[in-house]
């Protein structure tokens, strides 16, 4: 399940982001090659572990790719995490995709375009970079109880709200929400020792 | 809703989980720059982010960089003066036909109806900025073929001429295995050169050329000729 490629491209991110955002910026074609090469087969790997079709995933990365390039302008180069970024939005785009198809549409525009909105991807290689995420979202993983393991795959591949959870898994809603807190909780502690250390 | 009722959602808010009320007063404490969330939220997009890593590895095929990338190579302003004058022609008397007034008969609005679903669907390929074109030309015909994730526009002139039982066949050519059919069409004589403007609606994923061929009439479900047009995408 594990995919240290994934988070080599992300932590390598931090290092050439501002070049990358700076060429993106100015509009240079070359520059989404390098972006593609950087992180094409991240996206492409969240987006099909979500909509497990590979050619609505190929339309997806391609509407991800596209939006990066339209709103880069928006994006700060001295600060903002492309990497983080780009798969925020590309996994948006499939769970939009999967929602949509189960006649689950129920976010409105606004507040997907503000959990996409670059600012909140501000000074992020700072708490990730020269960390073993794989090793680290591993160990996490496996430091969380099956239901807590539950809900975080049903929020990250499903997108299910904690309501939706709630009927998936019979449970009252109050129970998910500590569940997806503790989980939660557990993460991001593992990251942030990691960070420290 | 106050910060401190929605600091516990930041996490679920990352993932796009959390629930209303909480939902949308969280995104607009954001949209009004509110420092509290706005550090909590960040926060929390780092393990959001961090999740990416318990992914399966997919393999993107090759084709896929070079989708992306040709959405924002810089091409030559697409110019349609190089069409040849018949098929544009032929495009004006469709367009006009649709704004004639006073065409009420069932068959003429049905005409008109299905002329304007061409017309749009074609406008739809064209206007896809991932849409490749290639140019094809021979002594069988020569024209242009756009294509887009979601269809094809094939636009050709000089085709050969056919019997009544006889219609053109598109296909699409995948890297490997059989050619999959793509729509008949006929094409029309103006100026004793046959044209035509064809539009297949239908996946294109797998295709790596486009190819017509001469069929019976109804088409057929693998090609029985020869292709007079081949064009690799």
């Amino acid at each position: 399940m594990i995919f240290p490629g994934l988070i080599l491209a992300l932590e390598l991110s931090g290092q050439h982001d501002e070049d990358l955002a700076g060429r993106l910026q100015r509009r240079e074609p070359d520059a989404m090659k390098d972006l593609y090469d950087r992180f094409g087969k991240l996206a492409y790997s969240v987006v099909l572990a979500i909509v497990r079709d590979a050619s609505i995933a190929e339309d997806l990365v391609q509407e991800t790719f596209l939006r990066v390039w339209n709103r880069i302008q928006a994006f700060e180069p001295g600060r903002g995490a492309l990497g983080p970024w780009l798969v925020a939005i590309a996994r948006n785009r499939a769970i939009d995709h999967v929602r949509s198809s189960s006649s689950k549409m129920d976010r409105n525009a606004f507040e997907l375009d503000v959990r996409e909105h670059p600012a909140l991807f501000v000074d992020m290689q700072r708490e990730v970079e020269n960390t073993d995420h794989a090793r680290i979202i591993r160990a996490a993983i496996k430091k969380l109880n099956p239901n807590q393991q539950k809900v975080i795959e049903l929020a990250y591949y499903e997108g299910l709200s904690q309501t939706e959870m709630a009927e998936r898994m019979g449970q009252p809603r109050g129970t998910i929400k500590t569940w997806v807190r503790a989980a939660l909780g557990v993460l991001r502690e593992e990251l942030g020792q990691a960070a420290a250390a | 809703m106050t910060c401190e009722e929605l600091r516990g959602e930041y996490g679920a808010w990352a993932l796009g989980i959390a629930d209303e009320p909480e939902r949308s007063e969280i995104a607009a404490h954001l949209a009004r720059e509110c420092p509290e969330c706005t550090a909590g939220v960040r926060s929390a997009m780092v393990t959001a982010a961090a999740l990416s890593g318990a992914v399966t590895e997919g393999n993107p095929p090759r084709r896929l960089r070079r989708r992306i990338v040709s959405m924002v190579e810089r091409k030559p302003k697409r110019s349609f003066a190089w069409l040849p004058w018949a098929v544009s022609a032929a495009l004006a008397i469709a367009l006009v036909s649709i704004a004639i007034p006073g065409r009420r008969d069932t068959q003429a609005l049905l005409t008109q109806q299905q002329d304007m679903t061409k017309l749009k669907q074609a406008l739809s390929i064209l206007n896809d900025p991932a849409a490749r074109d290639v140019t094809f030309g021979d002594p069988a015909a020569l024209g242009r073929v756009f294509v887009s994730s979601t269809g094809v526009v094939l636009i050709a002139a000089h085709l050969p001429k056919i019997q009544d039982n006889q219609t053109f066949e598109l296909w699409l050519l995948p890297g490997s295995g059989d050619p999959k059919p793509a729509g008949t069409f006929r094409g029309e004589t103006i100026s004793n050169s046959s044209s035509a403007v064809y539009v297949y609606q239908g996946s294109t994923a797998t295709a790596v050329a486009v190819a017509v061929t001469v069929e019976p009439e109804g088409g057929s479900p693998q090609p029985t000729t020869t292709p007079f047009i081949v064009s690799k995408l």
